[in-house]
């Protein structure tokens, strides 16, 4: 045994490609695991908290529009727990507030400002109108224009995407036992939006309901992508919550 | 395989490949910085956008990450590392049809993730934007690279593995390795491009971030550190200065830099064990970086004389001082109260660059030059031409990173700033306005690290051109 | 025993796993002069290649 080890020397690993393979192979896995599995185990990392509830039909579309358009690029959705950002943003940002987020957008880059509770903060036209023309309401702005989001919003995969989610994890049901467990956990009202059959016809009511663009006869673009800036941050009701519960999570 | 080695090597080495990711490693390198130039614009002065979806500032910096890192820098580790590869085994590359493979599935994929990102399909996933088809075709090149490499390594005729092999092998597992897992997504359908990641919230941030920092630790710098362990003492004409060392280097760095992503993660609602582990580990990798900075300039310490006349020593010692500073400057950003300020402001930005310009782009530069006139078997076209190059990308760097310390650090200090009465004191767009000035300035020397690519190209186009008529004409008088 | 597989813990066992590596290989490496003396000759191998390229200068250590 002993002299089995003697052998080993380092000179082995230099002359042995395989070896050299499994040692470089561990030695940058064990980061990784180390920091990671916990995560996935631990049940102190999500704070327990009622109202976070996976996205309607047209706030998941207005999400997928976020995302393609990049805005994560400019725009955080993370508010630390400092004075400044409490006075600016909000209450910091809960882990729990993004546990239906695939993929999360925390961000890393504010050439904009943090839009994690901008939900509720300014008008359906005030959004309209800023991304069309950042400018005509923010005169310093950089932001570009989006004109083409008035365009048509293509709403015929939106139960394909919403099953996909369903595959990672997050609650849309597709059975009656499924949408009752819903009507449980978040209430009637947002069951019926987290039913993957009514999708479609679900986002069009919503969209027309909400008019968040100002034009109620199509729906479009703007329409979800409003109808989402203005969820964000908003499921958690914050004065029911005592903040020492939250502390224990941090 | 093709070869062009000489006939009177035993068993020529494969440097048609090598030549191939060379010269794209230059076309994505003007492409890329010309997309980074303008994005940069477009923050400084918005109707750049022109009200355009293909031209609009959040589908178009993934273009540019997507080329300057993997096409420009990509290209670069690829060339460099299948000429090291061959020639401190002596012995040419295996695979057969998989290298050429490696070649052209490399180029599609850049294509592809950029033609994807302006037509609207992104992961929303920084540096990891490539959409599932995509993810599948690196994983293949991935694997065959993998298979190229370690194939070569084991038919050497070399006992020993010299150190520049290992690091681009760590680059090659790490890599792996951190694409497979962050890209687990579930897609749409089978036709659409559309996925979404299975992971969510932190577990999904802890993830992005292990890969964000790890793409910096073992894509762009392990790698860059096999380069450098091979050119820097080949062009010197020094070996290195303690291989003893550059183990020690090697092992400390494979270790400790899978630990440190979640430094990005600062204050966030990941918890707070993480993030601190990762500010941990990123102090202690300071001691390795330094390490292997300080093996890099003692090699070169013996050529100083070289320093006045050779303008490819100085993109090397250039490229070992800003890694030097990057990775100094790294770890002070990862300290809690530093990131509080730092973190979503320019100053990262400006982090991010002197590593990628300072570091990546110096000491492939540098390579690239060393490269040239041996795989075309001809003398650079113009040696001044190289040294304007030096200049300009030297100067470039330095106007890029200072505006973007200034900036940053202003745009820290203005966000946390109260006035007597305890309110803030600044609205968010008096900040941005007064970012203004700084976003021109990091436009300027932007288009002044440009120019030197092109240049560059210039350089490098006038060179091939050379060395393929001395070709001919020895061909000829032979004949 | 249980100390080790808790997950809390890993954090700590993976500091601990890590400096022990580190300080063997560190002790590896400087440990003997022998073995010194043949890792540093490892230096040389980037200029053994020399006469498969004529365009190379002849290194003055290899």
């Amino acid at each position: 045994m002993f002299k089995r080890l003697k052998n080993f020397t380092h000179e082995k690993i230099e002359t042995n490609a395989g070896v050299l393979l499994v040692l470089t192979m561990l030695a940058i896995s064990i980061g990784g695991m180390v920091e990671i599995v916990p995560l996935f185990l631990l049940d102190d990392t999500m704070e327990k908290v009622d109202g976070v509830r996976p996205y309607t039909p047209l706030e998941q579309r207005g999400r997928d529009i976020y995302i393609r358009e990049g805005c994560y690029t400019c725009h955080s959705q993370m508010i630390r727990p400092f004075r400044d950002e409490q006075l600016r943003y909000g209450h910091y940002s809960l882990a729990a507030e993004s546990k239906y987020d695939h993929p999360f957008q925390w961000g890393s880059k504010r050439t904009g400002p943090d839009l994690a509770r901008v939900g509720g903060k300014y008008s359906n036209e005030w959004h309209t109108q800023h991304l069309l023309q950042p400018r005509s309401v923010v005169e310093e702005s950089v932001m570009p224009n989006y004109p083409w989001l008035m365009t048509a919003l293509d709403a015929s995969d939106v139960a394909d995407r919403m099953r996909a989610l369903r595959t990672t994890g997050v609650p849309y049901s597709t059975t009656q036992a499924e949408f009752d467990r819903n009507v449980q956990q978040f209430g009637a009202e947002h069951a019926q939006m987290q039913h993957i059959p009514d999708a479609q016809v679900n986002l069009v009511k919503q969209a027309q309901a909400g008019n968040y663009d100002g034009d109620n006869r199509s729906v479009s673009e703007m329409d979800a992508l409003v109808a989402y800036l203005q969820v964000l941050g908003t499921m958690v009701d914050f004065s029911k919550i005592k903040p020492e519960t939250l502390v224990k999570f941090r | 395989m093709t070869a062009t080695a000489p006939a009177a090597a035993a068993e020529p080495y494969d440097y048609e490949i090598v030549k191939k990711f060379t010269i794209m490693s230059i076309v994505w390198g003007v492409v890329g910085m010309l997309v980074g130039v303008y994005i940069a614009s477009e923050l400084a002065w918005p109707w750049l956008n022109f009200d355009s979806p293909y031209f609009s500032f959040g589908r178009f910096r993934p273009v540019h990450t997507g080329a300057v890192i993997f096409g420009f820098g990509g290209s670069a580790l690829f060339a460099t590392s299948y000429y090291v590869v061959q020639r401190t085994c002596q012995t040419p590359l295996w695979g057969g049809g998989l290298v050429p493979f490696t070649f052209w599935g490399w180029q599609t994929v850049i294509v592809l993730a950029a033609v994807s990102y302006v037509t609207g399909y992104s992961q929303g996933r920084e540096y990891a934007e490539m959409e599932w088809p995509i993810d599948i075709l690196i994983e293949l090149i991935w694997i065959a690279y993998l298979a190229i490499y370690i194939g070569t390594l084991m038919k050497r005729k070399q006992p020993h593995i010299y150190v520049a092999n290992w690091f681009y092998l760590s680059f090659i597992l790490a890599t792996a390795l951190l694409h497979t897992f962050n890209n687990l997504a579930v897609p749409v359908g089978l036709f659409t491009l559309k996925s979404y990641s299975l992971f969510s919230g932190p577990m999904d941030a802890m993830t992005q971030w292990w890969y964000g920092h790890n793409a910096v630790g073992f894509f762009l710098t392990a790698a860059f550190l096999g380069m450098m362990y091979y050119f820097v003492p080949k062009h010197a004409g020094r070996p290195i200065y303690s291989y003893r060392l550059s183990i020690v280097h090697f092992w400390a760095l494979s270790f400790m830099y899978m630990w440190v992503g979640t430094h990005h993660l600062h204050w966030t609602a990941l918890p707070d064990w993480a993030s601190t582990l990762g500010a941990t580990f990123s102090i202690m990798l300071l001691l390795p970086s330094w390490g292997g900075m300080i093996n890099g300039i003692m090699t070169l310490s013996g050529a100083w004389d070289k320093l006045r006349t050779d303008p490819i020593m100085r993109f090397m010692i250039v490229a070992l001082s800003f890694y030097g500073m990057s990775t100094f400057e790294g770890p002070l950003m990862s300290l809690k109260d530093v990131n509080a300020l730092s973190h979503y402001t320019d100053w990262t930005v400006g982090h991010v660059h002197s590593g990628a310009l300072g570091w990546v782009a110096m000491i492939s530069f540098g390579s690239i030059y060393h490269m040239l006139p041996r795989l075309w078997k001809t003398e650079m076209y113009s040696v001044r031409l190289i040294n304007v190059h030096f200049w300009l990308a030297t100067i470039g760097v330095l106007l890029y990173v200072v505006a973007m310390w200034i900036s940053g650090i202003m745009q820290g200090l203005m966000w946390r700033a109260f006035d007597d009465y305890g309110n803030l004191q600044y609205s968010f767009v008096e900040s941005v306005a007064a970012m203004h000035p700084f976003y021109a300035m990091r436009a300027l020397g932007g288009l002044f690290f440009l120019t030197g690519m092109c240049i560059m190209a210039y350089n490098a186009y006038m060179t091939i051109r050379q060395g393929q008529a001395q070709q001919a004409a020895a061909q000829l008088q032979a004949a | 025993m249980e100390w080790f597989t808790n997950p809390a813990n890993s954090k700590s066992l993976g500091l601990l796993i890590f400096f022990v590596t580190f300080c063997l290989i560190v002790l590896w490496v400087y440990g003997s002069r022998s073995r010194s003396e043949t890792l540093e000759s490892h230096k040389n191998i980037p200029f053994l290649d020399d006469e498969n390229d004529k365009n190379e200068e002849r290194p003055h250590h290899g």
